[in-house]
């Protein structure tokens, strides 16, 4: 006979109990935060290194096109413009600032004239040259452009280059951050919303301030239509038949095994498929978004066969019962009754296993599309064709890259793909809420 | 095994809808109904009582070829639906099961509102020229599951949102709606509460006037109270089948009269 407890004080066994139970939650509390923490320390340095990609020094200025530089022959023939180089354009910009510092009465102590055609971009001659071939009439008059700066005046600004780091740095003089703090002074070199970063083309090592995600985004895009137009109907039309028609039987049995086999086969083994068979067997062109959309169809198909499975496996039975009960045929249960009420879950799987393909990079580096493009692809059809490049795979080519300012457009880019990846994760969202609201 | 198999005069008169001759059920190696003939009459409510598990489902779901959408199950024996045996090679199931309609133990409307759940069976199956023809149906249907006083004015609802005897009854009305021949009830009463109850088994007598009705039931009371013939199946064999009266006031078969005074269950 034990005594009698008070229900006042808990015993040694209740106790332990509630302890145990404590310290369960303490275990979770500390799971959460340190998950929380990560993921807050991730955006953190993202968002702190790459935000400032998002801006842009440029500088204001008034270029006189003198036409014995331009073009000699006086004919505005495009031909013989051609002929002149950027290094041509380069030296009327660098005229051209010189005439804008003598006009504005600013001087600079050591600073030469080396410094002042270094100020700008290698981009600016570029961007003068194609203004002026594009209109030729151009030429003799004075135009007034927003030109890149070098991009260690642009870091100056964002903090990356300070007078100290430029005594060592033997590509900015600090001849040239007094020059660029006079021009900030008079109102023409301004900091502002970086739209080449979105829109432009990769540009070369030596200017990363000209690097965009341009055909990198239209590249991901064209690659992400290629899934979407491959892998839904055939992964729901290969969930829909594994699930609801094919008879249960060893065949298909190794069919199921080998799905989920494919669901677990690393990333870069599709791209040896893909090298093998669609450019080397196949022929298709290297580079190519419809290659790259063909490899990551591949991979996000068993990705998309086994969500949907799910999705129709946890449609009731007395649904499909009921409609065999009034006499629809099998495939009127499965289109009228299962698959719509399956269709929430089946579209989530589909997005998830489309994000997941936007961000593969392993095996789009084995089917070239790391190459240098800078070049737009075409419009749908032939665009599939024509090289491009990735969203990842930009962002693995500039982290490799020699000079800081990438690693600020490789944050960028990432910040970039995160936003994608969070706008398909909301669609995915809203279409669950749509299709789920119909009772 | 059918020694007990009645072939009172009552039944002689009304016409046979359903005729099962030595019908065997196998789930795999399992021998689930063993040799059962029944004839089901028309314009009358059949009862299969028993046990749990004594194969009074599985062989109702024969009688429409439920049962063909389990793989493992295999059926032997002959079971003619107006002298056309239903399992000849040339049957469409889904054609016959538009003639023998099916309720089912859960109330299972689709999720989609009360009129498409009535209209879904006369759409795939062409019964209605146009909308107003559909309308009647649809109406027809419900008047005649006794629901359309309470849901006339929210046809558009979902019928996933009824109470689950209207569920039920919905799901009558939907059966009914295809116009069939043999109605099959699967305990479509087991979970409802007694009201709803009520009104169902109320609506299978008033069924009776236009179709055969089988019924499966736990509920020997239900039974008593809504068939006019009962079969009593035990471990797979029709034990008894007979006159409703005669059954459960004077069984022929000693595991029938344990069952009714509840020593076996």
């Amino acid at each position: 006979m034990t005594a009698k407890t008070s229900l006042l004080t808990p015993d040694a066994r209740t106790k332990r109990r509630n302890a145990a139970e404590a310290r369960f939650r303490l275990y979770g509390l500390i799971a959460v935060a340190v998950a929380v923490i990560a993921l807050a320390g991730l955006l953190v340095s993202i968002f702190g290194n790459g935000s400032s990609a998002f801006r842009q020094t440029t500088l204001h200025l008034e270029i006189p096109l003198p036409e014995d530089k331009l073009d000699k022959s006086g004919t505005r023939d495009l031909e013989v413009m051609k002929k002149v180089t950027t290094i041509g354009y380069a030296k009327v910009l660098a005229n051209a600032l010189e005439a804008q510092l003598d006009a504005q009465g600013i001087s600079v102590e050591g600073l030469k004239s080396k410094d002042i055609s270094k100020f700008l971009s290698e981009e600016a001659p570029a961007t003068l040259r194609n203004q002026v071939l594009e209109d030729p009439s151009l030429v003799g008059q004075k135009i007034t452009l927003e030109l890149l700066v070098g991009g260690r005046i642009d870091g100056y600004y964002k903090g990356r280059v300070t007078r100290e780091t430029a005594l060592l740095d033997k590509n900015v003089s600090t001849a040239q951050l007094d020059l660029a703090d006079a021009l900030k002074e008079m109102g023409l070199l301004h900091t502002s919303f970086n739209w080449g970063f979105v829109t432009a083309p990769d540009a070369s090592e030596k200017r990363p301030e000209a690097a965009g995600l341009g055909v990198a985004i239209i590249g991901s895009f064209y690659m992400m239509i290629v899934v979407l137009a491959l892998a839904l109907p055939i992964g729901v039309a290969t969930a829909v038949y594994l699930e609801e028609f094919a008879p249960k039987n060893r065949f298909t049995d190794i069919i199921e095994v080998n799905i989920s086999n494919l669901a677990a086969v690393p990333s870069i083994v599709f791209g040896i498929l893909g090298l093998a068979a669609f450019i080397n067997f196949a022929g298709l062109p290297q580079s190519a978004p419809i290659v790259g959309g063909l490899v990551l169809t591949l991979m996000t198909l068993p990705r998309i066969i086994i969500p949907a499975r799910a999705a129709l496996k946890a449609v009731p039975p007395s649904i499909r019962a009921a409609a065999l009960g009034v006499g629809a045929s099998k495939m009127q249960s499965v289109f009228h009754h299962v698959l719509p009420l399956a269709a929430p879950g089946i579209l989530t799987g589909m997005i998830i296993g489309l994000a997941q393909a936007l961000g593969e990079t392993a095996p789009l580096l084995l089917i070239g599309m790391v190459a240098f493009v800078r070049d737009y692809p075409g419009a749908p059809m032939e665009g599939f064709f024509d090289p491009a490049t990735a969203l990842p795979v930009q962002i693995y080519n500039w982290t490799q890259r020699a000079d800081p300012a990438f690693v600020e457009r490789a944050s960028g880019a990432i910040i970039v793909l995160l936003i994608f990846l969070l706008a398909m994760n909301a669609v995915a969202i809203l279409l669950r809420r749509k299709f789920e609201r119909r009772w | 095994m059918n020694v007990m198999r009645q072939t009172d005069d009552a039944t002689a008169t009304a016409e046979i809808k359903i005729a099962a001759k030595g019908v065997q059920v196998y789930y795999g190696d399992n021998h689930a109904i063993k040799d059962v003939d029944v004839d089901i009459a028309d314009r009358t409510v059949t009862a299969f009582i028993g046990p749990s598990g004594c194969g009074k489902s599985t062989f109702l779901r024969c009688l429409n070829r439920m049962n063909d959408t389990i793989d493992i199950c295999r059926v032997e024996g002959k079971i003619t639906l107006d002298g056309e045996d239903i399992y000849d090679k040339r049957v469409d199931p889904v054609q016959l099961r538009a003639k023998v309609g099916m309720v089912f133990q859960k109330p299972n409307p689709f999720p989609k509102s009360i009129y498409d759940n009535v209209a879904y069976g006369p759409r795939i199956h062409g019964l209605a020229r146009g909308k107003a023809e559909l309308d009647e149906i649809v109406e027809n249907s419900l008047r005649r599951a006794a629901l359309w006083g309470e849901v006339k004015d929210r046809l558009n609802a979902p019928g996933t949102g009824l109470s689950g005897g209207q569920q039920q009854r919905l799901c009558i009305a939907r059966a009914v709606a295809t116009s069939p021949e043999v109605l099959l009830m699967d305990e479509p009463c087991s979970a409802l509460d007694p009201i709803a109850t009520a009104q169902v088994e109320e609506l299978i007598d008033e069924l009776r006037s236009r179709f055969a009705v089988v019924i499966v039931t736990h509920s020997m009371q239900q039974a008593a109270r809504v068939s006019q013939k009962t079969a009593f199946f035990h471990l797979g064999n029709l034990v008894e089948f007979g006159e409703t009266g005669q059954i459960f006031t004077n069984p022929r078969d000693p595991r029938t009269e344990s069952y009714i005074t509840g020593r076996i269950g």
